[in-house]
């Protein structure tokens, strides 16, 4: 049976979920993983059809969920992808929500008092005090730096959206000298 | 009511399948499939399979190679090492007892 480009569309859909899920493998694992299930996939869709052999499959999580277990064991295991996500995203967040508190008080004290130089504790426990000088349309910033307390709430999010606490209660089970090809 | 699920049967002995099925051959993972399911095994997921394959490798029991193919893809063949031997014999001998037992039970009580 031949199989059409919106079939490989299909089968390259799947195995493209099933990379992003597979992310904790190491990489050459992983690579690995994509190919060997593209090329089962594409002989599966020529034996029975492309609707058959993705609903035999099943879905990329389930999929994904059996390779992940077969690499580190059915134990509860850390998500690198998922600390990564959080060291990337997190502060973007929170440079996005300390740089909005202080747009608010430069407009505030720009309606206010016009120009001058205004002092801002910041955001409390989050954010050094910074000064804000207004002149006409100028606004200069300076100060307004992290506060140890949120690297430590930076960390702290990494390791809950990791589950990195896992990583000292998991044995490794990967093989020094197991190789893939 | 009281029913014998053969998936949960199928889970407890797919290792051991999927090393019989590799006994005499090397074998990819569709390839495998589809001799599990020419052997009678029809309910046994692809993706089971899949994951089995990887753990028996990752396990030790398998080794793996790639050939290219005409029709396709390169294919990633498994097979069975000395050790996946080893394990194939004590696991299939521990089967052979349980149903040994199993069809001395039901036999003499005059079922099946």
């Amino acid at each position: 049976m031949a199989i059409g480009w919106f079939d490989r569309l299909r089968i390259e859909r799947l195995v493209w979920m099933l990379d992003q899920q597979i992310y904790d493998l190491p990489r050459a694992r992983r690579i690995a993983t994509r190919r060997e299930v593209r090329a089962n996939l594409l002989e599966a869709s020529a034996d029975v059809g492309t609707t058959e052999a993705l609903r035999r499959i099943g879905g990329s999580r389930g999929l994904a969920e059996q390779y992940l277990v077969a690499e580190f064991g059915d134990r509860p295991r850390p998500s690198w992808i998922g600390a990564i996500y959080a060291a990337g995203l997190t502060p973007l967040l929170l440079n996005y929500l300390l740089s909005e508190v202080t747009n608010g008080f430069t407009d505030g004290v720009r309606a206010a008092h016009g120009s001058g130089t205004f002092a801002f504790d910041g955001v409390a426990y989050l954010q050094h005090a910074l000064t804000v000088t207004v002149s006409g349309s100028e606004v200069a910033l300076s100060g307004g730096s992290w506060t140890p307390w949120t690297y430590a709430i930076w960390l702290l999010i990494v390791i809950f959206a990791g589950r990195l606490w896992r990583l000292r209660r998991r044995s490794s089970q990967v093989r020094a000298g197991a190789t893939d090809d | 009511m009281l029913c014998v699920d053969t998936t949960q049967l199928l889970k407890g002995v797919l290792d051991l399948a999927v090393l019989a099925a590799l006994r005499d051959e090397d074998g990819y993972g569709y390839d495998i499939l589809r001799r599990l399911r020419a052997a009678g095994l029809q309910d046994v997921g692809d993706a089971s399979v899949y994951g089995t394959l990887r753990r028996l490798f990752t396990g030790g029991f398998l080794n793996t190679y790639v050939v290219p193919s005409d029709e396709g893809p390169h294919r990633k063949y498994y097979a069975l090492n000395a050790a996946g031997r080893a394990e194939l014999d004590r696991n299939g001998k521990t089967w052979r007892e349980f149903a040994s037992t199993m069809n001395d039970l039901l036999g003499d009580r005059g079922i099946v």
